[in-house]
């Protein structure tokens, strides 16, 4: 899995690229734009971390070129100017998703991960949480290799869960998923089915749990060891 | 306050106004009143020298050469008619009186000097005699020219006599003064209103430099329609305006190099410890970063918070309180607590800056999650009437302290070592700018309360939350 990394300060450029190496990604590295687009231009990445604040101009600027032209790739964007706005704009402009600095190397390894989980994107066909692992093509799931069977809509609970994994998930869009599965759907329905999918996850011994934040919806996170 | 003295201002400008105008119109009334007086004066005068000019044709020389007094019969009974109102003397030039009416005023202008050519006036008071009862008697004596040669002739009338014009006089002096305390009130209130309506614009100028604040640097004031005296003044301050604004602009200009400046290095060093193995002393290493990581966010946002403008508009607080806690939920979790959102089924409608709002609920979340103990849930409420709380089970804030945690680095002892001190500090920061408060109150069953509440609902929301209220009782 190939990643470009536009950042200018040489020493963090450093940093990330060790970082992600450690997490098995090819990494290039570039320090202008200008470059940023050359690379784009002439090789497939599978995802990309944009500084905004760039010498050669304001990485924006890249992202409102590459948007209209058709390219899809995921793109987090960096910023040191934490302005809130900044962060629209840039999400307006088409990044997926975006860090504020100063961050630590493993938020931006878990967001690049998820990042890549994106339907359409890359690492598409198996999603992974702890020791829970999720085929998207075969639908099977295993915790820690033993295979678990899961009904319809617990698998597709589960899916958007770990697609989404630690990032809240709200309520009401488990409910459209399940919609698709279930015209019918009992207004408790999501509560109930995650709670069964809860129990069965827990007596397999996962390492990864279903959170509820009542009144917005559920999360899936790593069990701390 | 500034409206306090303009109405001073204007106060003693419509009462010099007033004052003047009343003193005028008592100058224009006596200047009046004098002249209708000396009008009336010289009308007797001639009436009396008509009267001598009649008596003088009316005086013959008979056969001897003497004169004698042939009054037409029309003025004989005239004179008759009222001998103690009209009175006359007529004495030739060696005093010897030839005709008088009464007789006693021919034996008084008898001892009387010579007339002259010139009329000259007397006034005499009858007073005491039997003739003339108690009348004061105004005439003229004049010498005059006759067909029986140069005569004296004296002619006098009553004073009382001219009573027709004096009561006219008396009747309009007090009208005049019956009417000027209605003139008065009258001026006072154009005055009043003349000098407001021309003080307009100044009242507006001033309204308008009230509003200029650190957070609104951009407002200028009109120069137009300005009275010429003022406008020197208002175009200098809005002058040192401009150098004020661009001193803000330098100012924010510094924080956000600062921000760009500070964050890269720190950056670099997190990131670089992160990679590290370490033992205890890289611990402690980690500790003071991220210490120092928390302080230079929270003082960047305070920064921020003291230059920049806020631009506000309409927000539903259970869209940003839901937003708030999904945001941080992933946090509190790996803290190992849990925390919940309950909101109002109707939006709930404030003007706010959705920004800042989040910033205010992202650090009373903080302090919540940080204070309450693990297994316990912090909850975020929305109330309709345009409040949200945020609710922990820790130890609850102390009744003493709770003046002092909203103040700039402020920190409860025994706090753990992140904490810069400055998070309820730009909280009510942040809800003056909304004009809304902050407060912290008791949880009920253990816990403290932050509470943000923001101006009352524009009445189109309450409306709406009425008619919910009236549908659910039906
Ligand atoms: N929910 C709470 N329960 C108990 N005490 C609290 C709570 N929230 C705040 N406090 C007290 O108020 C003090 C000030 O809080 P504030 O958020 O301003 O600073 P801080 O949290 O110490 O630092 P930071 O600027 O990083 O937020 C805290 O140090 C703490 O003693
Ligand atoms: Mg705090």
């Amino acid at each position: 899995m190939r990643l470009l990394v536009v950042e200018d300060e040489p020493r963090i450029s450093e940093i990330i690229k060790a970082a992600l190496e450690r997490a098995e990604f090819a990494v290039d590295t570039v320090r202008l734009r200008a470059d940023a687009r050359e690379a784009l231009a002439n090789t497939a990445y599978d995802a990309a971390i944009l500084d905004l604040g760039l010498p050669d101009g304001d990485g924006l600027n890249l992202l409102a070129e590459l948007r209209p032209a058709g390219s899809r790739i995921p793109i987090l964007i960096l910023t040191a100017r934490d302005a809130v706005e900044d962060r629209v704009l840039g999400l307006d402009a088409g990044a997926d998703d975006y860090l504020v600095k100063p961050f630590a190397m493993s938020e931006l390894v878990a967001r690049t991960k998820a990042l890549l989980r994106r339907p359409g994107a890359a690492l598409g066909t198996t999603l992974k949480a702890g020791n829970i692992v999720f085929d998207t093509i075969g639908r099977d799931v295993s915790v820690a290799g033993v295979p678990l069977q899961l009904p319809r809509r617990e698998a597709a609970i589960l899916e958007h869960l770990l697609r989404r994994q630690g990032r809240v998930v709200p309520k009401s869009v488990l409910e459209e998923k399940l919609y698709g599965i279930d015209d019918e759907l009992e207004s408790n329905a999501v509560p109930v089915h995650v709670h069964h999918l809860r129990r069965k996850l827990q007596d397999a011994a996962a390492s990864a749990e279903i959170h509820t934040v009542r009144g917005v919806g559920y999360l899936l996170a790593e069990t701390k060891g | 306050m500034s409206f306090g003295q303009f109405r001073s201002l204007q106060v003693r400008l419509a009462v010099r106004l007033a004052v003047l105008y009343v003193a005028a119109a008592a100058i224009a009334v006596g200047v009046l009143v004098y002249q209708v007086y000396d009008t009336a004066g010289s009308l007797n005068d001639r009436e009396l020298g008509l009267r001598a000019e009649d008596l003088a044709r009316a005086l013959v020389a008979d056969g001897t050469g003497q004169p004698r007094l042939d009054l037409p019969a029309k003025l004989a009974a005239a004179y008759a008619a009222a001998p103690e109102d009209d009175l006359f003397a007529i004495r030739d030039t060696n005093g010897r009186v030839i005709a008088a009416s009464p007789d006693e005023f021919g034996e008084r202008v008898a001892k009387w000097p010579p007339a002259t050519d010139e009329p000259s006036y007397f006034r005499l008071s009858g007073a005491g005699s039997e003739d003339f009862g108690s009348e004061t008697y105004y005439g003229l004596s004049v010498a005059l020219q006759t067909a029986a040669g140069p005569m004296w002739i004296s002619v006098a009338r009553t004073e009382g006599s001219d009573a027709l014009i004096r009561s006219i006089l008396r009747e309009f002096v007090v009208n005049a003064i019956w009417v000027s305390p209605l003139l008065m009130l009258a001026t006072l209130a154009i005055g009043i209103f003349a000098i407001r309506n021309g003080l307009k614009p100044v009242r507006e100028v001033s309204r308008m430099a009230a509003s200029i604040g650190p957070d609104a640097t951009s407002v200028r004031l009109p120069e137009q329609d300005l009275p010429t005296e003022i406008m020197p003044l208002v175009a200098s301050i809005n002058h040192a305006l401009d150098r004020l604004e661009k001193g803000f602009a330098v100012q924010r200009e510094f924080t956000a190099n600062a921000a760009h400046e500070l964050r890269t290095p720190l950056a670099i060093i997190n990131s670089a410890l992160e990679t590290m193995d370490g033992n205890s002393e890289l611990e402690k290493l980690r500790t003071d970063v991220a210490r120092m990581n928390r302080l230079v966010e929270q003082l960047l946002r305070v920064a921020r918070l003291d230059s920049v403008a806020l631009e506000f508009g309409t927000v539903d607080l259970n869209k940003v309180a839901s937003l708030a806690v999904a945001a941080m939920a992933p946090w509190a979790i790996a803290q190992g607590k849990a925390i919940a959102f309950a909101g109002t089924e109707w939006p709930v409608n404030v003007k706010a800056n959705v920004h800042a709002l989040e910033d205010a609920l992202r650090n009373l979340i903080e302090n919540a999650v940080a204070h309450a103990p693990a297994g316990t849930e912090v909850t975020v409420t929305v109330d309709r009437a345009g409040r949200i709380d945020v609710a922990d089970r820790g130890r609850g804030v102390p009744r003493k302290d709770r003046e002092n945690i909203f103040k700039r680095f402020w920190r409860g002892a025994g706090e753990k070592k992140e904490g810069a001190g400055l998070g309820l500090a730009i909280v009510s920061e942040i809800m003056r700018a909304h004009r809304g408060s902050v407060s912290v109150a008791e949880n009920p069953g253990g816990g403290a309360v932050f509470t943000l509440s923001f101006p009352p609902l524009q009445t189109g929301d309450s409306k709406i939350a009425r008619r919910y209220i009236a549908g659910d009782a039906a």
